[in-house]
């Protein structure tokens, strides 16, 4: 079953000289239960863009998209019940504990005082936030406030979690953690999207890849298929390859 | 989760969130306690002091001679010898001496030889004033007939200058004291022969009226200032923190979320402004300064205080509305502060025109946002009698003020052009080729062009009232062009604008038969439902005298034009506009928002409050009621139309065939009797059946379990 759908998306930003710009260009892609979607691609790719169509923070300049089967554009709240949402840059409320953060949030999806005891207890455990839940969330290190913040995405167990960038600026650890974590909720079923610049990770965590550049698909498959199609080993070589990036290099050094 | 739950959870955690920051804590507690008290004791005392010091310093005076400057000397001599005298003579006789003025001391006087040179000296500040006498002759009792002039040099703009031409001025008017006396017991001639008469004025003002002007003033700064920076943290913070992105991804309605954060927002003002009067009062109180700032020396009354709190509470409502409306379009802490001081400015004119001694709660001062609260708690410290429809008019505007201010915050709140730096300016907000063709108008446009037509509307009919001395014909004429205007074509170019289908925002359908039929029955009945309730309520509320005789006024003039166009002015084209504006454009907006009864309570409140008419504000709100329900059940304005023209045609119905109060069972006039008297109960019985069955026909529209199976969504939502 397709768990996110995206079909000929498209979004323009104005410019300021008066113009427009397409930051993603009639994007289409779908994503199986279960699954850990890679959308790749460099800065600028409109990767951030189409996660924010996806979970509704952005509308749309065409197109449409469903997750689970609602359309984030016009059934916006359902959308959000069914979504996990995190990014590198996601911000915490300085001035709660992290587990006064959770609570708040579970009682924000809906959950009773009790549900919502059990589900920050239960994440907490889980995630190891134990020896800091009860600090304000200021006093955390990068790496606790993003476990703090994977714990705030998982609070209502969503089947869908889109991930942007989210072992950016992580240590070795904290990293590891992380990335273990994405793969045991895709085994528990979760469907993921996951964008990263880290193409090593992607290589060893997503079961699809979607190469974006220039707000476009230019290819999208499993490992095995994008590597037959290129000929290349890695997925760094990859992606260079079909976004010629070679010549382009050499132009800026000629 | 219900939106009142949804908005409890944000309430305690945002509140939680700002009491637990150092800048609120300091702001809102170490300010008003120890600040005010510091500041108030300080520049009191430090007024007082210089006070007290320029009435005894010595004084250099200059003089253009040496004549003057001695006949000025010999002046303050025999003062000071009189004063001393007095004073032992009072203090032996056991009478109180300390209200006596202090002599007047000099350093010393120096003639300065032209008069040129002697103002140059005051301006250099070498003197601090200067004496010139007009004749060089020694006045005494035995000169009746001459007359000396005294000539005060001072720079009244320099505080020591001004003070010792008053001291001056003062010895001068004790010498001719004296004088006049020596004079007239010489003559042996009483005090009254040059006095027959004496004014004695007798004060009636209330004792805090100096308190009254100023108050209302610092009570707006007071609860701007609570307001500011929560208002900044919970909208502009939360977008410089990165946690807006995480609370927009929450399935929660942006409404929910701007009704918690304002909540905190109004608390938080309200909290701070009272910390802020309690530390007042206690200052004034503890102080010993409730007779300074009291006129006529009492005491200012304690309740005045708990008044003005009192008074507080929907002016923190207005200003933290506005607040939240203003820092919702800021990305940053620093953008927000830019926002907030030309709002402040813009706030403190009509705060400062209420706060004028003459500006009284009157006219458009009842609809004027801040304004109209100004001059209500200015009035309430004043003692003055305020009309209980007054107070009604001033909080329901303030209200709707309020209630619009948040509905454009929760249009602003989230959005992704203020979320995101790459997705616009804040001109995409507004950018007419950004809008997306949408089908019912967004609760902030409904709201916002209600709150900015109420003043307008208040003021046309202001100005259209009886005494301005037009004919009631050219009243009616000017009224209906402009309910064109500002109810039809003001809100049909703003959903043209927004690229709202205006067919479907203002439900112009052609409804079912059963639904016109039934629009028919109530129309033509539903006058029974109000005339039975304006005679209850006149039982309670006796209607004014004046009141009764402009409505027989206006039925008069009415009864001298043309029927058809009375029908036209006042059947017809308020059918027309205020079902357009109000069922139409209003509870289109709301339809969405707040589900079935709020909305149409609310859109009926707002149908009512723009009536402006006490006597006839229940009368209004149920007919509201009544053609809201109508409209939402049948999700056409036309049925309230027609409704809305049969009541009003009812209401000039004896205009045009005057026996048809005899037919249904009223007395031939319209006379105090006849106007309050109960209809016959077969009129009752058969015309309360066709009210009944008409609004049933409206029961069992299938449409309305469609609408409320929709969830409460649309542009309340997040993203």
């Amino acid at each position: 079953m397709d768990m996110v759908v995206a079909d000929n998306l498209v979004k323009t930003f104005p410019n300021p000289d008066g113009g427009e710009k397409r930051a993603v260009d009639a994007l289409s892609f779908s994503v199986q239960e279960g699954q850990i979607y890679g959308l790749l691609g460099p800065n600028g790719a409109g990767k951030t863009t189409t996660l924010r169509m996806l979970s509704g923070l952005m509308t749309p300049t065409s197109g449409s998209a469903t997750l689970a089967g609602y359309d984030v554009e016009r059934e916006t709240v359902e959308v959000k019940r069914v979504l996990g949402f995190l990014t590198a840059n996601t911000g915490l409320y300085q001035r709660l504990t992290a587990r006064e953060l959770l609570l708040y949030f579970a009682k924000l999806y809906g959950l009773t005082d009790q549900q919502a005891d059990q589900r920050a207890d239960s994440l907490i455990d889980w995630l190891r936030i134990g020896d800091f839940a009860n600090l304000r969330c200021g006093a955390l290190s990068t790496g606790q406030k993003q476990r703090v913040n994977i714990a705030r995405a998982l609070v209502p167990d969503p089947p869908i979690l889109i991930m942007d960038e989210p072992t950016l600026g992580l240590d070795v650890l904290s990293n590891r953690v992380i990335l273990e974590f994405i793969k045991r909720e895709r085994d528990g079923g979760k469907t993921i999207i996951l964008s990263t610049h880290y193409l090593d990770e992607a290589e060893d965590m997503c079961d699809k890849i979607g190469l974006l550049h220039d707000g476009r698909l230019v290819a999208e498959g499993d490992l095995a298929s994008l590597q037959a199609r290129s000929g290349e080993p890695r997925l760094s070589s990859i992606f260079l390859k079909l976004i010629h990036a070679d010549e382009k290099v050499e132009a800026i050094t000629r | 989760m219900s939106a009142r739950h949804r908005i409890r959870t944000i309430y305690w955690k945002e509140l939680i969130d700002i009491l637990r920051d150092r800048r609120t804590l300091v702001a809102m507690i170490v300010v008003p306690i120890v600040l005010y008290p510091l500041l108030m004791l300080g520049s009191v005392q430090a007024v007082s002091a210089q006070g007290e010091t320029l009435k005894e310093e010595h004084l250099v005076i200059g003089t253009i001679d040496e004549q003057d400057r001695d006949r000025l000397l010999r002046m303050i001599e025999a003062d000071r010898r009189a004063l001393e005298r007095q004073r032992n003579t009072m203090e032996a006789s056991g009478e109180d001496s300390s209200e006596l003025p202090a002599p007047l001391v000099v350093d010393r006087v120096v003639a300065l030889g032209t008069e040129e040179a002697l103002d140059q000296s005051v301006k250099t500040r070498q003197v601090q004033a200067g004496v010139v006498f007009s004749d060089h002759r020694l006045i005494g009792i035995q000169h009746y007939g001459a007359q000396v002039r005294v000539m005060i040099h001072a720079d009244n703009e320099e505080i020591r200058s001004a003070s010792a031409a008053r001291r001056i001025d003062a010895l001068v008017g004790r010498v001719n004291d004296r004088m006049r006396q020596a004079r007239l017991s010489a003559e042996r001639l009483p005090p009254q022969f040059f006095a027959p008469f004496v004014v004695d004025e007798v004060d009636l003002s209330s004792p805090p009226s100096i308190l009254g002007q100023i108050l209302p003033l610092v009570l707006i700064l007071m609860t701007i200032t609570g307001a500011i920076y929560p208002a900044i943290d919970l909208t502009a913070g939360e977008r410089e923190r990165g946690t807006l992105e995480t609370l927009m991804v929450c399935p929660v309605p942006v409404i929910d979320l701007i009704v918690g954060k304002f909540l905190v927002v109004t608390t938080v003002a309200i909290l701070g402004a009272a910390l802020n009067l309690a530390s007042v009062t206690a200052t004034v109180y503890f102080g010993g300064f409730d007779q300074v700032i009291a006129r006529g020396g009492e005491s200012v009354p304690f309740s005045t205080m708990v008044l003005i709190l009192a008074a507080l509470v929907p002016f923190a409502v207005l200003m933290s509305a506005i607040m939240i409306a203003v820092c919702s379009y800021a990305r940053t802490f620093k953008e927000a502060q830019n926002y907030v001081t030309p709002v402040i400015l813009a706030v403190l004119i009509p705060g400062g025109i209420a706060a004028f001694p003459a500006t009284r709660l009157e006219g458009i001062m009842l609809v004027m946002p801040v304004g109209n609260m100004v001059a209500l708690t200015k009035e309430m410290l004043l003692g003055a009698p305020i009309a209980a429809w007054d107070v009604a008019l001033v909080l329901l505007s303030t209200t709707l003020y309020a209630g619009a201010a948040i509905a454009i915050a929760a249009g602003i709140f989230g959005k992704e052009s203020v979320v995101f730096a790459d997705a616009g300016s804040f001109r995409s907000l507004f950018a007419r080729h950004q809008f997306k063709p949408i089908e019912t108008p967004p609760v902030s446009m409904g709201l916002l062009t209600l709150a900015l037509l109420f003043p307008l509307w208040f003021y046309v009919q202001a100005s259209l009232s009886p005494d301005e001395g037009e004919s009631a014909a050219m009243l009616l004429y000017s009224s209906a062009w402009l309910m064109g205007v500002l109810f039809v074509a003001l809100p049909a170019l703003l959903l043209a604008y927004r690229k709202v289908n205006v067919a479907s925002a203002l439900s112009l359908r052609m409804p079912s038969a059963k639904y016109l039929l039934g629009a028919v029955l109530v129309g033509s009945t539903s006058w029974i439902v109000t005339h039975e309730l304006a005679v209850v309520q006149h039982w309670f509320m006796e209607t004014p005298e004046a009141v009764m005789r402009s409505a027989a006024q206006m039925g008069e003039a009415l009864e001298a034009m043309n029927p058809m166009m009375v029908i036209l002015l006042i059947a017809v084209v308020p059918a027309i506009c205020e079902e357009i504006l109000f069922r139409g454009f209003l509870l289109g907006s709301l339809r969405r928002w707040g589900g079935r009864f709020a909305a149409i309570i609310a859109s009926a409140l707002v149908f009512a409050v723009f009536h402006f008419f006490v006597f006839k504000f229940v009368l209004t709100a149920t007919l509201g009621i009544v053609l809201a329900y109508m409209c939402w059940q049948s999700r056409s304005i036309l049925p309230g139309m027609i409704a809305h023209f049969l009541h009003n045609g009812m209401q000039v119905s004896n205009i045009v065939a005057p026996q048809w109060r005899g037919w249904v069972g009223l007395p031939p006039s319209t006379d105090e009797a006849g106007a309050w008297a109960h209809l016959p109960l077969p009129t009752l019985v058969v015309g309360g059946a066709m009210f009944v069955i008409g609004l049933g026909i409206f029961r069992s529209s299938t449409k309305t379990t469609e609408e409320t199976a929709i969830p409460v969504i649309a542009e309340g939502t997040s993203g």
